[in-house]
């Protein structure tokens, strides 16, 4: 494992040491996990289908308690508090938005979630405005979130969770089944979050969202942690990361290819490719 | 309440081997016995031949301990609380307050667990040996209309995909701060509203998917379909029907014929 270049200080809102996790069926999903989230961090988890990215999520947050090794949440114990209690400080959204709507309108659905934390109603409704606002749910917000499209479903479930304003945010997989319109709006609202002070924790496969958002990425294989490391430097082995059965993003694979005449392994977005390839001395 | 539903594993034992049909009819003739007997000794006998069968399907010792587990607090349940209901006949064994145990009421609830042991263990048989497909085969085989062996094969299949979804929905109810399981009965139950309508609204949503699935691959599209398994029986199965009749029919023919005390 290539070490964190900025190790967990006491800035660190999430931190888990040697976490193993061990499902009833007696598949080990976590081999012994040890991770350190600043605030204010834009992470991104990834790795292929089973590697152990959304146990270590559910970990978080208590939906998951480790069978061994200890989590701290801003620096006190997880395994003391309940799912509710962790929740004020990280929010989860599911994959599914479906698996957690049930109200009759968008403005009920996100409000439920700050009213679980006991505050007054007034409090409750300016946070579910906000949230709404903030997710640009506000054309929507007296209709029912079940006819709604999946982009716009999506987009309540994650409002229903920022609306608790947690300082830490998991999203699991969150542009599944988008457009790429609705996918990258999406995005830039979850940037927006990141640039307002929120810690970001985002799970995909979309090795193009992790160049162009994430500022550090984790890359699990077999539930351990393979490589954790700027995106950068993630990408600029595909050995590495194709041994993870991933991919790097297709402008940094291109890059890799126009290396022999000058052009810098570590482009991340079409911008930067364009910007190498018309810089004095290339092409 | 997923253990139940992997009961079956893949075995070539004799009893798997066997058409679902024929073990079908066992299990209902061996009930059917259990039921007439009236002598714990018999009864006894009867469940020790059930207990037999069931070492013969090959079976692990966690998976029949699983499912033996919950036959054997049920008799326990009834041996203990069959006399204190029952209180006729003499002689009293002792009393507990008002409670009179007496010794036939001890003896008729024992027979009478033994009796639901035998019922609840026959079944486990056929579950242990014969795959979902199969018994909905067999059961089709014996008149069931496809469309209805197919919508209980279906409902077979997805029990257990609902059981994550509703692990999933809870999950995502308690990460918006919800404690499910806080407060009084009525606040609880309330609180299951959010666990309920996700549920439901995720079901239709898959059956929906699944009846566009169904028809996009031509189901109804014939009247007479085909099968890739056909269920047929061979001469072992006409001989294990005929022995699953005798075990019931000559019994009972000692029994309501020649008056014999069984």
């Amino acid at each position: 494992m290539i070490p964190h270049p900025v190790p967990g200080g006491p800035e660190s809102v999430l931190r888990l040491r040697n976490v193993k996790f061990t499902y009833e069926s007696g598949i080990e999903a976590l081999g012994g996990v040890n991770l350190s989230v600043d605030k204010g961090e834009y992470l991104a988890i990834v790795g292929g289908n089973g590697s152990g990215k959304t146990t270590l999520a559910k970990h978080m947050n208590g939906l998951l308690r480790p069978s061994s090794g200890d989590i701290l949440v801003l620096g006190a114990p997880a395994s003391s508090r309940t799912v509710a209690e962790l929740a004020r400080v990280v929010g989860y959204v599911f994959q599914n938005p479906d698996h957690q709507l049930f109200c009759g309108t968008v403005q009920e659905e996100v409000a439920f979630g700050p009213s679980n934390l006991g505050l007054g109603p007034t409090e409750v409704q300016a946070r579910a405005d906000h949230a709404i606002d903030i997710m640009g749910l506000s054309h929507v917000k007296g209709r029912s979130p079940l006819s709604l499209s999946l982009g716009l479903r999506r987009r309540v479930s994650i409002a229903s969770v920022i609306a608790m304003r947690p300082q830490v945010l998991v999203l699991d997989e969150p542009t599944t089944g988008l457009d790429a319109g609705e996918a990258s709006d999406l995005m830039s609202i979850v940037r927006l979050l990141n640039e307002e002070g929120s810690t970001i924790v985002l799970i995909t496969h979309e090795m193009k969202l992790v160049a162009e958002h994430a500022n550090r990425v984790v890359v699990m294989a077999g539930g351990r942690i393979v490589l954790d490391a700027d995106a950068r430097g993630a990408f600029s082995d595909p050995g590495l990361l194709r041994s993870s059965k991933l991919l790097p993003p297709p402008v940094t694979l291109l890059a890799h290819k126009l290396a022999p005449i000058g052009v810098s392994k570590d482009v991340l977005t079409p911008e930067e490719l364009v910007f190498e390839l018309t810089r004095g001395g290339v092409g | 309440m997923t253990g139940f539903m992997d009961l079956y594993s893949e075995r070539d034992t004799f009893l798997h081997r066997l058409d679902p049909r024929v073990k079908l009819l066992a299990v209902v003739t061996i009930s059917a016995l259990a039921f007439i007997l009236s002598e714990i000794w018999s009864l006894l006998l009867l469940l020790a031949f059930i207990l037999l069968l069931m070492a013969l399907t090959g079976s692990s010792f966690r998976k029949a301990f699983f499912a033996l587990k919950f036959v054997i607090r049920f008799m326990v349940l009834i041996t203990v609380l069959w006399p204190l209901f029952d209180r006729s006949g003499t002689p009293v064994l002792f009393s507990i307050g008002p409670l009179d145990i007496t010794e036939p009421a001890v003896w008729r609830g024992a027979t009478s667990a033994v009796r639901v042991g035998c019922f609840a263990t026959v079944w486990y048989i056929l579950m242990f040996t014969t795959s979902q497909r199969d018994l909905v085969r067999g059961l089709t085989k014996l008149g069931l209309r496809f469309d209805y062996g197919l919508a209980l094969a279906i409902s077979f299949r997805f029990i257990p995909t609902f059981g994550l979804t509703i692990e999933s929905i809870k999950d995502a109810q308690r990460a918006r701060a919800l404690e499910l399981d806080r407060g009084s009965l009525w606040r609880r139950s309330k609180n299951y509203v959010t666990v309920l309508v996700p549920t439901v609204v995720t079901a239709l949503r898959t059956a929906h998917m699944l009846s566009l699935t169904l028809q996009s691959r031509a189901y109804g599209a014939v009247r007479e379909r085909t099968y890739l398994r056909e269920v047929r029986m061979g001469p072992r199965d006409y001989v294990a029907a005929a022995v699953a009749l005798l075990v019931f029919l000559l019994p009972a023919v000692a029994m309501y014929h020649f008056g014999v005390q069984l």
